[in-house]
């Protein structure tokens, strides 16, 4: 999810094959609701949440490193 | 900031195809919510 619109998101999932949404959070409602929107003038901050299956945050990170949360995340799936 | 426990914040937005993406979408699933700054950069 980030701030971009839907056609730069589109470039971007299409040029990496994402198989996965991109929400496209142009007015930053969710990003400000999920406390990543923390300086307006830029891009979100690499805000990355967990949701269990009732719909509660099970872990909330203000910052996750690129290359190495999607390993972590899979484990903790 | 949100804390493990809180209820999860609503959302309704749209994918880069269009679709209408609501959280509620996934009940009953686990869900990863992954910001990231701007499409297409690295780091």
């Amino acid at each position: 999810m980030s701030f971009d619109t839907p056609a730069d998101n589109k470039k971007f999932a299409e040029k990496f094959h994402f198989t996965f949404p991109l929400i496209c959070d142009t007015d930053r409602t969710i990003g400000t609701a999920y406390g990543a929107n923390v300086d307006p003038a830029k891009g979100a901050q690499r805000v990355g949440v967990i949701i269990d299956r009732d719909g509660k945050i099970k872990e909330w990170h203000d910052r996750v490193d690129a290359r190495a949360w999607p390993a972590e995340v899979i484990k903790t799936l | 900031m949100l804390n493990p426990g809180d209820k999860a914040p609503d959302f309704v937005g749209r994918d880069h195809n269009g679709n209408t993406v609501k959280l509620s979408d996934f009940k009953g699933k686990t869900i990863v919510l992954w910001f990231f700054p701007k499409a297409d950069t690295p780091g």
